[in-house]
């Protein structure tokens, strides 16, 4: 007789050696909250989402925004901010309907691959913000440069001292600063929260996918 | 409606509730873990069961979800820091049963099986529950032969562990 086969003539055995919970006492449990990852991630998905639009939402009303609509702007940004709108909506179909098909009655495969999925969604959303800000702020950058009447002044006399490369360079340093550090504190949260969320499927989704090899 | 959904279920729940516990007994190693996890299952068979047709049998359908919480849905609480050894402890082996070795065989073993990883433990339930390799395969999501493949490995490393 092998290892398993003594273990399971004991697991068998006697199925009195576990609790026997009452009535009441399962009753009591499906009234509770779960507090699954699935549950978790939905609510962080949904943070995330509330959290580009509350920005997008925010910088459409700062001073220096109001300033620059004087600028001109309009034909640069109103399709950059209808895009980005309308992309928001994809992403929140896709990400309802992945959410949708998670059902813990489905294979533990597809289950996983189904977790993984709403989650890539965000995960899409998420990148599809980063260069959607890297864009308008490397537009903004351009028609401040351009059109605003200080900073052209300023450039005119860097120009004229003859140090219009450094006056530029300091410019375009200081916004690729910004976005690093802007992206970096993104990533940091996303590698924290997620990696410790999901540390445990994607193990075990790798050891799945590992038998098919 | 709901009240006898309801009523339906937790009947159903109680009578099968073992199922559970031994889902519990292999993915926990203390007592407020093992509650903290038959919650978490209980809410998700609760959450599935309206969905649940009467031709597939209640307690197949339970291993799935109970087998799907414990490998990808749960989330460790807090509490399961406290660790206390579960086997001996609460699961108190037959000992009247077996001889000194045997005895001894099982206890060695079950500490075993706790070292394994999440899947190869739902392979090890299953097989305990003594289920074939096509409802092991259709449950985890693999194919049959890669199931077979997996178990043969893992008796094997059970036996490496047993002896070094």
């Amino acid at each position: 007789m092998d290892e398993l086969d003594l273990l399971k003539k004991d697991w068998n055995k006697d199925d009195n050696v576990y609790p026997k919970l009452t009535y009441n006492e399962i009753y009591k449990m499906i009234l509770k909250k779960s507090s699954s990852i699935v549950k978790w991630i939905f609510i962080i998905s949904l943070l995330e989402f509330a959290f580009w639009t509350f920005i997008s939402f925010l910088l459409k009303d700062t001073e220096s925004i109001k300033r620059f609509d004087q600028l001109g702007a309009d034909p640069i940004f109103i399709p950059l901010i209808v895009i980005g709108y309308i992309i928001l909506v994809f992403f929140f179909y896709l990400f309802f309907r992945n959410y949708r098909r998670i059902s813990a009655t489905d294979n533990a495969k597809l289950l996983m691959e189904n977790i993984l999925k709403t989650r890539k969604t965000v995960k899409h959303y998420v990148a599809f913000n980063l260069i959607y800000l890297v864009i308008t702020t490397f537009a903004a950058l351009y028609i401040v440069l351009n059109q605003n009447q200080i900073i052209v002044a300023q450039i005119e006399k860097a120009a004229a001292s003859g140090e219009v490369f450094k006056f530029y360079a300091v410019f375009i340093i200081m916004v690729v600063l910004f976005l690093a550090i802007a992206i970096g504190i993104l990533l940091l949260f996303y590698w924290v929260v997620y990696g410790l969320l999901l540390k445990r499927l994607n193990s075990n989704y790798k050891e799945l996918k590992k038998l098919e090899v | 409606m709901n009240q006898e959904l309801e009523h339906n279920f937790v009947e159903l729940l109680e009578k099968h509730q073992n199922i559970v516990h031994k889902v519990c007994r292999l993915y926990t190693n203390n007592y407020d873990a093992h509650n903290d996890l038959f919650q978490e299952i209980t809410i998700q068979l609760w959450k599935a069961y309206p969905k649940f047709r009467g031709d597939a049998k209640f307690s197949t359908w339970m291993y799935r979800v109970g087998l799907n919480t414990a490998i990808t849905l749960y989330r460790k609480s807090k509490r399961t820091i406290n660790t206390q050894d579960f086997d001996g402890v609460e699961f108190k082996i037959k000992a009247e049963n077996y001889d000194d070795t045997e005895e001894e065989q099982l206890k060695v073993l079950y500490k075993a099986v706790h070292q394994l990883n999440d899947i190869e433990k739902a392979l090890v339930f299953l097989y305990l529950e003594d289920k074939d390799y096509r409802e092991i395969s259709e449950t985890l999501g693999i194919s049959e032969v890669n199931a077979r493949v997996k178990m043969n490995r893992i008796k094997t490393k059970l036996r490496t562990i047993l002896n070094p």
